[in-house]
């Protein structure tokens, strides 16, 4: 049987680009071998500036997803202002260690524009220990696959369209040599002036 | 026949039914481990799962009425005392005959050449053995074989397939051909299918038709010729990146022939790339480019981190 993280599949990239991030899903969701459905979201729009992408146990990803909801929800109704993407990242960490012994089976990634609209990326195990980075991040079945894309695509300060380019070629490649990854894929591109979201026409299978 | 009798087809009755005094081989180690720390100790231990293998942390629900009657059983054990099974629960390691020594191999066929890399580090665990050992091997004028794995597998399966090689000239007065040599790798590897050679393989060179081959290999003998190949502890990093540069995969711009010095120049990309990522690889890698004109070798440095 294969560890509990590799149960429902999944793949998830985001880079930074010049004073833009970019963060980049697949849409399976299985049932080890057997795939269930094809448009199963896991990075979620927290505002504007602040992507999360949610990579393990498919109902972990919609619990943790709901609960960042809510503490977002508490966090703006008592500061009265937006949650920067690290504080989000630090309370994402907070509630994943909260249980320690009996966690979230996700790897989560961060992704957003802070206040002077710099790029913000971090990663985190499913216990909540936070890597920040200024280049990538990866999480999911395929992430052998996805590193080596990305360190060898990347370059610094991409251009949004550019960024775009390289992240999807990143992440196609990455998910056609796994088999729990893949049945289409969605790539949110954040700069100040808003979102762009786009599907990439993948291989079905 | 009761109810409570199994039909006579029920793989029930072909397994130990439970019984104290029988116990399933599989559990035995485990039990007569509980047991004899039992034993010793008048107290159960919890077994804990460590890279030690199984250990006993003592867990003393009786410690203070043990130590009212101490003096009989000795010295109390220490609550805090732990016994990584050596002692208290003996347990037995399996001698493993494998080990895996490390590094990534590619290979990439063009229109008339192949390339083949492969890096030149040789490590055990977490220590680096050597920076400067080649996995790269030439079979023929015309045909190299790289390959990733258990060093002393490696040795020895080239030493066998030299002797092949040269057998097979004496008989046939000819050198062997690429795709020949691609079967008798694969048959040399299926002939230890029940006790393989641990050994990675990607074989590249110039087929009869003068075009670029390279064949994949696993394990145990199973291979086909494929347009790249790329094996060991970087090929997850790797094989990506080929099928989208090389194979062109996902890709809306056309597809063209890429002449070897591009594709060299990917290779050292590509093995940067591994050795950022891959601990096990980096240090330099040797790169072979094979043309009907023969083998043209260059090592490229790469970080020794």
């Amino acid at each position: 049987r294969m560890s509990i993280l590799e149960y429902n599949g999944a793949a998830i990239i985001a880079m930074a680009g010049k004073d833009c991030v970019a963060i980049a899903a697949d849409t399976r969701l299985g049932v080890q071998a057997q795939t269930v459905a094809c448009d199963f979201r896991k990075v979620f729009k927290m505002n504007d500036r602040l992507f999360v992408g949610l990579g393990g146990l498919a109902t972990d990803v919609q619990t943790v997803d709901q609960l960042l909801k809510f503490r977002q929800n508490l966090y703006e109704l008592r500061e009265e202002r937006q949650m920067s993407p690290k504080v989000f990242s630090n309370v994402l960490s907070n509630i994943l260690y909260e249980k320690r012994f009996g966690p979230y089976f996700i790897e989560p990634i961060v992704a957003g524009l802070d206040e002077n609209n710099k790029p913000f990326l971090s990663g985190m195990d499913l216990i909540g220990a936070p890597v920040y980075t200024d280049d990538f991040v990866v999480t999911g079945t395929a992430t052998g696959n996805m590193y080596g894309m990305c360190e060898t695509l990347y370059k610094p300060d991409m251009e949004p369209e550019e960024l775009f380019e390289t992240l999807s070629q990143a992440l196609l490649a990455s998910v056609d040599r796994d088999a729990l990854s893949g049945w289409g894929a969605v790539v949110h591109i954040i700069t100040k002036d808003g979102v762009t979201s786009r599907e990439l026409k993948a291989r079905q299978d | 026949r009761t109810a409570t009798r199994p039909p006579a087809w029920s793989i029930t009755r072909l397994l130990p039914r439970p019984d104290h005094a029988f116990r399933s081989h599989a559990m035995s180690s485990l039990m007569s481990a509980q047991q004899a720390v039992k034993a010793r100790n008048g107290q159960f231990a919890l077994p804990i799962h460590s890279s030690e293998g199984s250990a006993g942390i003592a867990a003393s629900f009786e410690h203070g009425a043990q130590a009212a009657g101490g003096g009989v059983h000795g010295h109390a054990p220490h609550a805090d005392h732990i016994d990584h099974g050596v002692t208290q629960a003996p347990y037995e390691r399996r001698f493993s005959p494998y080990e895996f020594n490390g590094g990534t191999t590619l290979a990439i066929s063009g229109e008339d050449y192949a390339v083949v890399a492969a890096d030149t580090r040789l490590s055990s665990g977490y220590e680096i053995l050597s920076r400067d050992v080649t996995k790269l091997h030439a079979l023929t004028d015309k045909c190299v074989l790289g390959s990733a794995g258990c060093k002393t597998d490696i040795d020895q399966l080239r030493s066998v397939l030299d002797i092949k090689m040269k057998v097979y000239e004496h008989n046939h007065r000819k050198s062997m051909s690429t795709p020949s040599a691609a079967q008798m790798l694969g048959n040399t590897l299926y002939n230890k299918r029940f006790f393989p050679y641990y050994s990675f393989n990607v074989l590249a060179g110039i087929d009869s038709d003068g075009k670029g081959a390279v064949y994949s290999y696993d394990a145990i003998g199973s291979f086909e010729r494929t347009p790249f190949s790329a094996s060991g502890s970087g090929q997850s990093f790797l094989i990506p990146l080929m099928d989208n540069v090389i194979s062109h995969k996902n890709r809306n711009d056309d597809k063209r022939d890429l002449p070897s010095e591009e594709v060299v120049e990917i290779v050292k990309d590509a093995f940067v790339t591994a050795g950022e990522r891959d601990i096990y690889t980096g240090d330099a890698v040797e790169i072979m480019v094979i043309t009907k004109d023969g083998i043209k070798t260059e090592t490229f440095k790469l970080k020794k981190d």
